[in-house]
């Protein structure tokens, strides 16, 4: 269909991606992830104490907190710590830890008028929140959870199909007859004595969508159609995400005297260390 | 759950050093943290860094019926809610006492000591006023929580510029986008910067209390008083917080006056160079 983006981006394109491990004091793992404009910072604490009446006797108590940037937290922020929550457990072994607390807080960083969680900025708090839990690294997890959005755009005309647009800008969502973010949970089955598989991108399973179409005239077929081009941009984005891993511990750059210039290019790579930074980091700072 | 109590090891260990004039990060008694800043893509977005506490502060604004008794003036509100994000002494829900405090010397430094003049946010009277809301959220408190909220306010207040309006009669309003026309600065009497000093007992008979600049999260948790002065780089001062804690002869708040008017000199010029870099490289005006 010919269907042109206001930005000019291909159907399948997503705007570059963020990955940055911001390394905050007081909690135990950070990130922030964006999709171009669109971003979310996410930290995680845990496992720490928990108040007795939160405390359970098998597994670690999960709590997720989702702030808007300029509005005050009501119940659109509820419902997504809600899903948050059910989407993410699936990844995470609470077992391991009975009777502690593991606290998750995502800060989106995009303005808006109205609190609202459009399906981009929706996956980028559910990608930052998996950054996050790897930065950390102190809960077992079976597997990373990563999310896209896709938007379903009609045509006027009948005999067009109608296009699938991945990672809707704001205003794409707007105007879109449908929208919503896929989660997928990446992990890798391994049975017995089986040989570990050496192919790039484990297996995927859906974990949570909020697809929904304005009109409400969809099928099966289309929900399907945005399944698969969902996927396609989770797996690029668990590929960003594994290549970003082993320069977690990288120290971060230098405390943001100009940052706003980097991070248009893709993947932050934070090699550029500062001789200040190490000095800092080797006095004592309590 | 708040953090268990500092050790005795640890306050033994502090008190020495301080005795020798010491402090547990090699700085000098007097000497402040690193700051950084750093600007969003949208004006007013900022986020703020003093050592290793550090705030995210947003300024947005909006068209809103002005209140009836004052059909002259915007509206300015400041939302500030800590998260666990900040540290896991702050819950989600609950307002301990350093929020509550926090939330009202930000609401004192900003809003009741008439920083932005609220007249020139006036559209038409009666009708349609600007209502700005500054919203804070604190990603790490390291101590210093306050000073840092307050210069990402600051910043974030004078990076911010709001649409040009054109009013046509008496009741037509034309928002204008800002590539049309460049987006207007706020109008600020004033930018009050905060600054924090920590003081403990005199180790001695007869000898003055020790104070402290900038006090990083063990040294703010052992201090046996707190004061907290916000004022202009004019040497005018906004607020005075000291509640309980040590008693301060009028030598030792005076000397303290001095260094934070000192300090509120040097965070203008700083903020002020930042401010105009990040206007420049988004070429918000053209002249």
């Amino acid at each position: 269909m010919s269907f042109t983006r206001p930005d000019g981006r291909g159907n399948e394109d997503k705007r570059p991606l963020h990955i940055i491990y911001e390394r905050l004091d007081r909690v135990d793992g950070s990130a922030r992830f964006g999709f171009g404009d669109t971003k979310a910072l996410a930290s995680v604490s845990g496992p720490i104490e928990v108040r007795l009446a939160a405390e359970q006797p098998s597994k670690a108590t999960f709590d997720v907190t989702v702030r808007p940037l300029s509005s005050l937290p009501g119940t659109e922020s509820k419902a997504l710590a809600t899903s948050l929550r059910g989407l993410l457990s699936p990844s995470l072994i609470l077992s391991r830890n009975p009777r502690t607390l593991l606290q998750l807080v995502v800060q989106s960083l995009t303005p808006s008028p109205i609190e609202s969680y459009p399906p981009s900025l929706a996956a980028a708090c559910i990608n930052a929140s998996s950054l996050a839990l790897l930065n950390a690294g102190s809960i077992p997890m079976t597997g990373v959870v990563c999310a896209a959005g896709v938007a379903l755009f009609r045509s006027t005309t009948e005999e067009d199909i109608p296009a699938l647009v991945l990672d809707p800008s704001e205003s794409e969502s707007r105007e879109a007859v449908g929208c919503g973010c896929f989660a997928f949970l990446f992990r890798t089955e391994i049975a017995g004595s089986q040989p570990l598989p050496t192919n790039d991108t484990p297996g995927a399973r859906l974990v949570w969508t909020n697809w929904h179409v304005k009109d409400g005239t969809s099928d099966d077929g289309e929900l399907a159609r945005a399944q698969a081009l969902g996927l396609a941009g989770a797996e690029t984005i668990w590929r960003a995400i594994k290549q970003s891993v082993p320069q977690m511990d990288n120290l971060p750059p230098p405390p943001l005297p100009s940052r706003s210039t980097a991070g248009e290019l893709g993947i932050i790579t934070q090699s550029d260390e500062v001789s200040d930074q190490d000095m800092n980091d080797a006095k004592i700072e309590i | 759950m708040r953090p268990p109590s500092p050790s005795i090891a640890e306050k033994d260990f502090f008190f020495n050093a301080l005795n020798q004039n010491l402090r547990l990060d090699g700085r000098e008694l007097l000497e402040p943290r690193q700051l950084g800043i750093s600007f969003g893509s949208e004006l007013g977005h900022v986020e703020c860094s003093l050592g290793k506490t550090r705030v995210l502060a947003h300024v947005d604004a909006k068209m809103v019926r002005p209140e009836a008794q004052r059909p002259f003036e915007g509206l300015i509100t400041i939302h500030c809610e800590l998260s666990p994000m900040a540290g896991s002494e702050y819950e989600p829900g609950r307002q301990s006492d350093e929020e509550i405090a926090l939330a009202r010397m930000l609401d004192k430094i900003f809003r009741r000591s008439d920083a932005i003049d609220r007249e020139t946010l006036c559209i038409i009277a009666g009708e349609r006023v600007w209502h700005l809301h500054l919203s804070i959220h604190a990603l790490a408190d390291a101590g210093g929580l306050l000073d840092c909220a307050s210069l990402a306010s600051a910043a974030a207040l004078r990076h911010f510029r709001r649409s040009e309006v054109e009013v046509i009669g008496a009741r037509e309003v034309i928002v204008h986008d800002s590539t049309t026309r460049a987006p207007v600065p706020l109008a600020m009497h004033h930018t009050p910067f905060c600054v924090s000093f920590a003081f403990y007992s005199p180790p001695g008979v007869g000898r003055e209390p020790r104070m402290l600049l900038d006090p990083a999260g063990l040294e703010q948790r052992l201090a046996h008083g707190m004061l907290t002065l916000a004022l202009t780089p004019q040497r005018e001062l906004a607020v005075v917080h000291k509640a309980g804690g040590l008693p301060l002869a009028p030598e030792s708040l005076m000397g303290a006056v001095q260094v934070a008017a000192r300090r509120a000199r040097e965070l203008e010029a700083w903020l002020d160079v930042r401010v105009r870099e990040d206007w420049g490289r988004k070429k918000v005006e053209v002249r």
